[in-house]
C-alpha cells in the first residue's frame, strides 16, 4: 500500500510537474510582433484634443451600419451626463469627461472621447473565438463572421477594452456586436470608415498606421504643451490600430489602463505548448498507459503465484 | 464479499423524493423554454459586461469539476490498480456520464446560436482556450459513453432475459449488442487512458479560459498557474464526490454504503487536497504583492471563505481518522470539498470577474438559478434511472433482484474468448484512432500558431497609400441642392467628398471681417506662392520680409485691391486630411471647423457667435417621396395628416404661432403691454382695411385653409406646404390651376424666399403694394437691388430666426412679437470696423442711426409701392385713368391711388415701442389717424433713427361712436358700393358694433423699411445728410489739417437733397453742426462750429 501511495504520488506530481513549466513559460510563446507588418494596416488617429463632442461619428455609424435610430436625436447632448458605453445599438459612443485644460491652456474643459473596437494589432477576441468567427483581416480591421458563431460570448469575456456587445433580446439569430472599421465599405475602395467622414474637426484621422503613429509623434513633438507625450494604442496590449491622443492622463478621460503584453500570448503559449506536436498528451497517455499495463502484470502474477484462480476476468480483482 | 456486485436496484422510480425533483426539473426546463423562445435576454440578467452566468460558471464549470470523479476513480483503479474500489467505479462514470450530458444540455441554453454547436468540429481555431474544452469535452463524452457502454449492455443483457415487450424488442438487437459487448470489453483500457488525459486536458482548460482577461479577473484569483489549480482542485474533488455519492446512493437506494471502503479511499483525499492547496498557498505567496484585500470587500469574503471552508477545513476534516470512520462526518468533510471547489469556480467565473465600467453587479435571475437547478434534478433522476435498472451500484445480491435462469447464451458472453493477438490489434487500432487525433489536433495548433502569428488571408488588402485620387470636378453631392452649389458658401469639392447631411454653410467674409478686427491673417494664416503650391509661405513671417507687423488693422488699408483679387482658396492647400505629401497638414473640413470653432468659442456674447452645429449648418431635408410613401393624389387635409404623422409635435407649435393665430403677446405696443390679444384678428390697416371680414383675404394670407370658426382649432386645417413647397408651383390663390398636392408634398423642403414671399411680397393685395422693400424682386434680386439675398442669397430665416415656427421679426401691422431680428445680430454693435479712418464715426452713428437709415437709401426698387389711397372715392366708373409707374391711379375697388419707386423712407425716432390701432379705439376724425406710429425721441437713449414708408389713406369710419370702420369689400362693398352694409357686415365679422353712419376720416400707417439693402459703396454719403463743410477732419483733428477726404463732403445721391428733416427729428439744425448725441456720449459738450 505504502508503495502503491507513494508511486500514485509520484506519477500524480510528476504529470503535474510535466504541465507547470510549459504552462508558465510565457516565453515559449512564439514571437509575434505586429507593429511592424501593422504599419500599413487601416488605423484611425483620435486626437481627443480637438473632438467638440458633436456626435456625428454616432450619427454616421449608425447610418451605415444601420442600426435603430435612438430614442434621444444624436444633437442631444444630454447624454453625456453619463458615461457611455458602445452596445448592440451603437458601436461608437463619445463621452464627455470635464477637467482641467492642457497647460498650455488650448484645449476646453471637457474632454470628448471616443470609444469603439480598437481592432487590436492582435485582438484577444479572435484568439478567444472557438470556431473562428472573429477575424484580423489584412487591413487590420477585427470583422465578425456571424453565420459561423456559436453565441458562447467568450470573446466579449476576452475582450480588454470591453467592447463587444450582443443582442440578448435577439431571440434566433443573435450576434456580437462591434465596430467592424467599415469593413464592409473600406474594402479596396481607399474610403474613410463613416465616422472619420463625417467628423467635422478631423479629431479623426483615417490611414496607415505607420502615417498615423508618424502624425501623432509630430503634433505631440509640435504641442508639448498641449498634448501628453503617449500615444494611446501604440503598445496598449501589443498595439491597436485606433490611435487616442489626449491632453489629459487617459485614464481620467475614460481609456482603460491596459498592460502592454498581449493578452491572447498568455493563453496561446499555455495551449501551444501543450498541444503542439502533441507531446504533452501523447506522453502522459504513454506513462499512464505503462503504469496500467504494470500494475496489471503485476496483479495477475500476484494472483497467480497466490494461487486464487477464483476470478479469472481482469478488471474484477479485489483485495 | 463475494455476492457484492454491480446490480440494478430495481426501487420504486417514483418517490416522494422523485417527484419534488421532477417538480422543480420541470420549472427549470419551463425558463429553458423561455430562454428558447423569448431569447437570453429574457431569462437571464447578463449583460455587456457580464456575458457569463451561473449557466456557465455553475453549470459548465462546476459539472465538468464535479464529474471528475469519473477520471479520478478511473485512474486510481484501472491505472494505479488499486483494484478494491472497483464497485465505486461504474457509479462514479455515471455520474460523470451524466454530468457531461448535462453540461452540453445546460450550454445549448446558454449559446446564443445553439444550433451552430457543430461548429467547432469544422471550424477549427486551435489558438482559442474554448475550442479545446469544446473538442476535448465532445471527446471525453464519447469515451465516458464507451466507458458506460459495459453496465448499458449488461442492463440490456438482463433486460433481454425478462419475457415482456422490452425484452422481446431487444432480444432483436441480441447481435449487435454481444458483438459490441465483446469489442468495448477488449478496447476499454485503451479508452479508460484515454478518457483520463481528455479530463486533464481540458479541467485545467477551463482554468486557462481565464487566463486571458489579465484586467478583468481579481488577482486573487488571476495566475497564469490557473490551468494548473483547475486541474488540481479537479482531482482534489474527485474522490469526494464518490464519497459523498455513494453514501446519498445508499441512502437513497436503502443499502449500506461499505464504510470501510469509503473510509479507506478517504485517505488519499489529504493527499489529493494537499497537493492542491501546495500549488494554490504558493502561487499566492508568489503573487502575494499583487494581492489587495482591502479594494473589494466580497471579493476578499468569498476568498476567505474559499480557502478555509473548501481547503484547509476538509484538509483537517479528511486527516482525522475518527471523521474516515464516520459515515456523517465524511458526508460534511466531502461536501466542503465540493463545496469549496464549486465557489471556487464561481469566484474565479463570477465574484472575481470584474469588468471595467460596469455599473451594476451581475446576480443571477431567477431563470437561471432555475435552470441550473433543474438540470442538477434531472442528473439525479436520470441517475436513479440507470442505478435502478442497469448494474452500476455494488450491493448484496438478494435472490429477488438476481436474474433469472435465461435460455440464452447471453448470459455468458464474456466466456466467448478472443484470441490474445487479435485483441491487441483491435486495441492497437484503437490507439491508432486515439493517435490520429492527436495528430489532427497538434496540426490545428500548428495551423491556429500560423493564423495567430499572420492575419487571416482571403480579404483584399486595402493600400491606403495609394488611395485612388478622386477627380473633384465630377464629384456632386448627391443631397445637397443643386441651387446652392455657386453661392457664396462653403462648399468645396474636398468637403463634399465625405459624406454629410448638412447644407453648405454660408458664410460672409463681411461679418467675419468685423469680428476679427479686419486681421485677414487669422483665417488666411499662409500664402501659396503659385498655383501648385500647397503649402505656402506663412503670412506672418512674408510680412515680417517686408518689416509690416500685422496687427488687428484693416489688412485692406493696404490691400485696397483685395475684392478685385481672387482671394486664395482653403481648399488649395487644404483638401483631404493625412495627406501623404505633408501629412501634418489638415484637410477642409477640419481647416474650417478648427478655425471657425476656435474663434466662435472665445467670442463674446456680445459678437453674437453661434457655438451650437445647426446655428451655421442647416440639417438637410431628406427626400420626402419614400417618407410619405402615398399613391394616389391628395387633398388638403390629407397631406396635413400625412405631415402630421411624423411630425407629430409640429401641429401643436403651429397653432401658438402669430401665423396661425393671427393675435399673440404685443409687449412693445404701448397701452396693451399685457395684452395677448392684439393681432390682425383686430387691428386696421390702410390698403384692405381688415381681413377677417374677407374670405378671400384670409384665405390667401393664413397658413391655414380657414373657413369657419371651428378652423382656428383644427391641426389639419394647416397648409404646410404653403411654406414647404420647394417646386414653386404651389398657390393658394383662387382661380389658379389646381396644385399637384403629392408632388408638391413629396418634395417638401426648407422654405425659400419664394414661400415666405408667396404672402409677404403681396401685402396690400399685389406685389410690392404694401411693403415696397419686401416685392417679388426678391425672389431672384441682384446684389445692388438687396445685397444680402442678391449677393449671399440669404434666405428670410437667416435674419428671421425661427424656432419651433416661431419665426422673429417685427412687424408693424401684424404686430405679434416672437423674437428679434436685426442687423447686429450678424454685424454686431461696431460693423465699420474695416471701413478704413472714418470707422470710428461710423460705428458711433450706431448708436443713433439704425443700419437701414444709411444702408437703405431707396425703397420699392423694382416694384411701385402704393403710397396713398382714398377709400371714399371708391366706387366710380372712371375712364381715362393715368398710369403711376406702371399702375393706375384710379381703382374702383379701392379709389384713388398714388404710387411711388425708388421712394425715399421717411425718418422718424423708434425704441422699438409703437402705437398700434385696435378696433374698437377711439378717433379724432378731424386730424390725420396714424394707425401705428413708431415711438421715440432724440432723449430716449434707446431710439434711433430708421426709415420708414409713411402711407396715407382716406378710409370709412362709423361717425356715431368715432371709431374706424371694417369693412367687408367680397360680395358687400364691391357689389353695390353699399359703404353702410359693407361696414355693417364687417363691423359684425369683427366683433363691434356698428351706428349705422359713416364718414371718411384721414389716416396714416407707418411700415418699417429692412429690405433690399444697397451695397456698402451704394449707402448714404456723410453728405447726403449733413452739411458738406461740417464734415471735415480738421474741425476737431487739429492735426489733420489738410487730411480731408473729397468723397466725404460729395453726396452720393445729390438729387434726393433735403433727405433728413433734422428739425422734424428733434434737432435745432444738422446735429453735425449744432451738436448731437454723439457729443453727449463723448461729453464734449457742444461740437465745433
Amino acid at each position: 500500500m505504502g508503495l502503491d501511495r507513494r508511486r500514485f504520488l509520484k506519477w500524480g506530481l510528476g504529470a503535474a510537474a510535466a504541465a507547470a513549466p510549459k504552462l508558465v513559460a510565457q516565453e515559449a510563446a512564439p514571437k509575434l510582433d505586429r507593429q511592424a507588418e501593422a504599419g500599413e494596416h487601416a488605423g484611425c488617429l483620435v486626437d481627443t484634443t480637438l473632438c467638440i463632442g458633436c456626435r456625428k461619428c454616432e450619427e454616421a455609424c449608425n447610418r451605415r451600419n444601420q442600426l435603430p435610430r435612438p430614442a434621444v436625436p444624436f444633437t442631444d447632448t444630454t447624454v453625456f451626463r453619463q458615461e457611455r458605453r458602445p452596445n448592440d445599438k451603437a458601436f461608437t459612443v463619445v463621452n464627455e469627461y470635464v477637467g482641467a485644460p492642457s497647460p498650455d491652456q488650448s484645449t476646453a474643459k471637457q474632454t470628448y472621447v471616443k470609444i469603439q473596437c480598437l481592432h487590436c494589432l492582435t485582438p484577444s477576441c479572435v484568439s478567444a473565438c472557438i470556431v473562428g468567427a472573429m477575424v484580423k483581416a489584412d487591413d487590420g480591421s477585427v470583422v465578425y463572421n456571424p453565420s459561423i458563431c456559436i453565441g458562447c460570448r467568450y470573446c466579449m469575456v476576452a475582450c480588454p477594452f470591453q467592447i463587444p456587445a450582443y443582442e440578448y433580446d435577439a431571440v434566433l439569430k443573435p450576434r456580437v456586436r462591434k465596430c467592424e472599421f467599415c469593413a464592409d465599405y473600406t474594402k479596396g475602395t481607399g474610403a474613410d470608415p463613416a465616422c472619420a467622414a463625417s467628423c467635422p474637426t478631423e479629431a479623426l484621422v483615417f490611414g496607415t498606421r505607420a502615417s498615423l503613429l508618424a502624425l501623432a509623434k509630430d503634433r505631440i513633438g509640435k504641442r508639448p504643451d498641449r498634448y501628453l507625450d503617449h500615444i494611446y494604442g501604440e503598445n496598449e496590449v501589443g498595439g491597436t490600430s485606433w490611435l487616442y491622443l489626449t491632453g489629459r492622463p487617459t485614464k481620467e478621460v475614460g481609456l482603460l489602463e491596459v498592460p502592454t503584453y498581449i493578452p491572447a500570448h498568455k493563453t496561446e503559449s499555455i495551449q501551444h505548448g501543450i498541444f503542439r506536436y502533441g507531446l504533452i498528451p501523447l506522453s502522459v497517455y504513454g506513462a499512464l498507459g505503462g503504469l496500467m499495463w504494470f500494475n496489471l502484470r503485476r496483479a495477475q502474477k500476484g494472483k497467480t503465484s497466490e494461487g486464487q484462480g477464483g476470478e479469472t476476468t481482469k478488471g474484477e480483482s479485489h483485495e | 464479499m463475494s455476492d457484492i456486485r454491480p446490480q440494478a436496484m430495481r426501487k420504486r422510480f417514483f418517490t416522494p423524493g422523485t417527484m419534488v425533483l421532477i417538480v422543480i426539473a420541470a420549472i427549470g426546463l419551463a425558463f429553458g423554454l423561455a430562454r428558447l423562445l423569448n431569447g437570453i435576454g429574457a431569462v437571464t440578467n447578463l449583460d455587456d459586461f457580464y456575458p457569463w452566468g451561473i449557466w456557465i460558471a455553475v453549470d459548465v464549470a462546476c459539472g465538468v469539476a464535479l464529474a471528475a470523479g469519473g477520471f479520478t476513480t478511473a485512474a486510481l483503479v484501472e491505472i494505479f490498480g488499486r483494484h478494491q474500489f472497483k464497485s465505486l467505479l461504474r457509479p462514479a462514470i455515471l455520474t460523470a456520464w451524466l454530468g457531461y450530458f448535462m453540461v452540453a444540455i445546460g450550454l445549448m441554453f446558454d449559446l446564443g446560436r445553439y444550433w451552430n454547436i457543430w461548429r467547432p468540429l469544422f471550424n477549427w481555431q486551435g489558438n482559442s482556450v474554448l475550442f479545446e474544452v469544446g473538442m476535448c469535452v465532445m471527446a471525453y463524452l464519447m469515451v465516458l459513453t464507451i466507458e458506460m457502454s459495459p453496465s448499458l449492455l449488461e442492463g440490456m443483457r438482463e433486460a433481454m432475459a425478462k419475457e415482456n415487450f422490452i425484452g422481446r424488442a431487444l432480444r432483436r438487437l441480441e447481435k449487435p449488442v454481444l458483438f459490441v459487448y465483446k469489442w468495448v470489453k477488449i478496447v476499454l483500457p485503451v479508452f479508460i487512458v484515454a478518457g483520463v488525459v481528455l479530463s486533464c486536458m481540458h479541467q485545467s482548460s477551463l482554468g486557462t479560459l481565464m487566463v486571458i482577461a489579465p484586467t478583468k479577473v481579481s488577482p486573487l484569483w488571476y495566475t497564469p498557474l490557473l490551468p494548473v489549480l483547475f486541474l488540481l482542485s479537479a482531482m482534489m474533488v474527485g474522490l469526494p464526490m464518490v464519497i459523498f455519492e455513494s453514501i446519498i446512493a445508499g441512502k437513497s437506494f436503502g443499502h449500506e454504503p461499505d464504510r470501510a471502503l469509503i473510509g479507506s479511499l478517504a485517505k488519499f483525499v489529504p493527499w489529493t487536497i494537499g497537493v492542491y492547496a501546495a500549488f494554490k498557498f504558493g502561487d499566492l505567496i508568489v503573487r502575494w504583492k499583487q494581492l489587495n484585500f482591502t479594494e473589494r470587500p466580497d471579493a476578499t469574503i468569498a476568498w476567505v471563505v474559499e480557502i478555509i471552508g473548501g481547503i484547509i477545513l476538509p484538509f483537517i476534516l479528511f486527516s482525522t481518522k475518527a471523521v474516515r470512520r464516520s459515515k456523517g462526518w465524511l458526508l460534511v468533510s466531502s461536501l466542503l470539498v465540493v463545496f469549496g471547489m464549486m465557489l471556487n469556480r464561481i469566484n474565479v467565473y463570477l465574484v472575481g470577474y470584474y469588468p471595467p465600467f460596469s455599473l451594476k453587479r451581475y446576480f443571477p435571475a431567477i431563470g437561471e438559478i432555475a435552470l441550473t437547478a433543474g438540470l442538477a434534478c434531472v442528473l439525479m433522476l436520470l441517475y436513479r434511472f440507470f442505478a435502478n435498472y442497469f448494474p452500476i451500484v455494488s450491493a448484496e445480491s438478494h435472490p429477488g433482484a438476481a436474474p433469472a435462469e435465461v435460455p440464452h447464451r447471453i448470459l455468458r458472453p464474456e466466456h466467448e474468448t478472443v484470441r490474445p493477438v487479435l485483441a491487441w490489434v483491435f486495441r492497437g487500432s484503437a490507439v491508432a484512432f486515439l493517435l490520429g487525433f492527436v495528430v489532427l489536433y497538434s496540426l490545428v495548433h500548428a495551423q491556429a500558431i500560423q493564423v495567430s502569428s499572420k492575419a487571416t488571408s482571403g480579404i483584399p488588402v486595402v493600400n491606403i497609400a495609394k488611395k485612388p485620387t478622386i477627380d473633384t470636378s465630377t464629384l456632386k453631392h448627391a443631397q445637397r441642392p443643386e441651387a446652392y452649389r455657386n453661392l457664396y458658401v462653403l462648399n468645396s469639392s474636398a468637403l463634399n467628398e465625405r459624406i454629410d447631411y448638412y447644407e453648405p454653410v454660408r458664410f460672409t467674409h463681411r461679418t467675419h471681417d468685423v469680428n476679427t478686427d479686419g486681421n485677414c491673417a487669422i483665417c488666411h494664416h499662409r500664402f501659396a506662392m503659385g498655383p501648385d503650391d500647397r503649402i505656402g509661405e506663412d503670412v506672418k513671417t512674408l510680412h515680417a520680409s517686408i518689416e509690416v507687423r500685422i496687427t488687428g488693422a484693416a489688412c485692406t488699408s493696404c490691400h485696397e485691391d483685395l475684392n478685385e483679387k481672387k482671394y486664395q482658396k482653403c481648399s488649395q492647400c487644404h483638401s483631404g486630411p493625412n495627406e501623404s505629401d505633408f501629412p501634418a497638414r489638415i484637410g477642409l473640413k477640419g481647416a474650417y471647423h478648427r478655425q471657425c470653432i476656435g474663434c466662435h468659442q472665445v467670442q463674446p456674447a456680445t459678437a453674437n457667435a453661434p457655438t451650437d452645429c445647426a446655428s451655421c449648418h442647416h440639417p438637410l431635408v431628406p427626400d420626402h417621396k419614400p417618407l410619405l410613401n402615398v399613391q394616389a393624389n391628395l387633398e388638403l387635409p390629407a397631406v396635413t395628416g400625412r405631415c402630421l404623422a411624423c411630425h407629430e409635435q409640429t401641429g401643436a407649435d403651429i397653432m401658438k404661432t402669430a401665423h396661425w393665430t393671427w393675435q399673440g403677446r404685443t409687449p412693445e405696443i404701448l397701452g396693451k403691454e399685457h395684452s395677448a390679444t392684439v393681432g390682425l384678428r383686430n387691428t386696421l390697416d390702410n390698403y384692405d382695411i381688415s381681413l377677417m371680414p374677407n374670405p378671400g383675404l384670409t384665405d390667401l394670407f393664413h397658413v391655414g385653409d380657414i373657413t369657419q370658426s371651428a378652423d382656428w382649432k383644427d391641426p389639419t386645417k394647416i397648409d404646410c406646404l404653403v411654406c414647404h413647397d420647394t417646386t414653386s408651383t404651389y398657390r393658394r390663390e383662387p382661380g389658379k390651376p389646381a396644385v399637384d398636392w403629392k408632388a408638391v408634398a413629396e418634395k417638401a423642403g426648407r422654405p425659400s424666399r419664394v414661400n415666405c414671399g408667396s404672402c409677404h411680397f403681396y401685402g396690400g393685395g399685389g406685389a410690392g403694394i404694401k411693403s415696397g422693400d419686401l416685392s417679388p424682386a426678391l425672389v431672384n434680386p441682384g446684389p445692388d437691388l438687396d445685397y444680402h439675398m442678391g449677393k449671399v442669397d440669404m434666405r428670410c430665416q437667416d435674419c428671421h430666426l425661427t424656432k419651433k415656427h416661431q419665426i422673429a421679426g417685427l412687424s408693424f401691422n401684424a404686430p405679434v412679437v416672437e423674437g428679434r431680428a436685426g442687423c447686429e445680430l450678424c454685424h454686431g454693435e461696431q460693423p465699420h470696423g474695416i471701413t478704413g479712418v472714418i470707422s470710428r464715426h461710423l460705428d458711433n452713428h450706431v448708436k443713433t442711426v439704425a443700419c437701414e437709415t444709411c444702408h437703405i437709401p431707396y425703397f420699392a426698387k423694382q416694384y411701385p409701392t402704393q403710397l396713398s389711397v382714398d377709400f371714399s372715392t371708391a366706387g366710380q366708373d372712371r375712364t381715362g385713368i393715368p398710369q403711376l409707374f406702371g399702375k393706375p391711379a384710379y381703382d374702383k375697388r379701392y379709389g384713388e391711388q398714388t404710387w411711388g419707386q425708388n421712394v425715399v423712407p421717411v425718418y422718424r425716432w423708434f425704441d422699438g415701442s409703437r402705437q398700434n390701432y385696435q378696433i374698437g379705439d377711439k378717433i379724432n376724425p378731424r386730424t390725420t389717424v396714424v394707425l401705428n406710429e413708431p415711438l421715440g425721441d432724440k432723449h430716449n437713449s434707446r431710439a434711433r433713427i430708421y426709415p420708414f414708408k409713411v402711407h396715407r389713406a382716406v378710409q370709412p369710419y362709423d361717425s356715431e361712436q368715432n371709431i374706424l370702420a371694417a369693412v367687408k369689400f367680397e360680395d358687400a362693398l364691391w357689389k353695390d358700393y353699399d359703404w353702410d352694409k359693407a361696414i355693417g357686415e364687417g363691423m359684425k365679422a369683427m366683433g363691434a358694433s356698428y351706428s349705422g353712419k359713416h364718414g371718411f376720416a384721414k389716416t396714416e400707417m407707418y411700415t418699417p423699411v429692412h429690405h433690399e439693402v444697397a451695397p456698402a459703396k451704394q449707402s448714404l454719403g456723410c453728405a447726403d445728410c449733413h452739411a458738406p463743410q461740417s464734415v471735415s477732419c480738421a474741425r476737431c483733428h487739429t492735426n489733420a489739417a489738410g487730411m480731408n477726404q473729397p468723397e466725404h463732403t460729395r453726396k452720393v445721391y445729390p438729387a434726393s437733397a433735403g433727405r433728413f428733416d433734422f428739425k422734424a427729428l428733434g434737432y435745432e439744425g444738422d446735429p453735425a453742426v449744432t451738436g448731437g448725441r454723439f457729443y453727449m456720449y463723448l461729453k464734449r459738450g457742444l461740437p465745433p462750429r
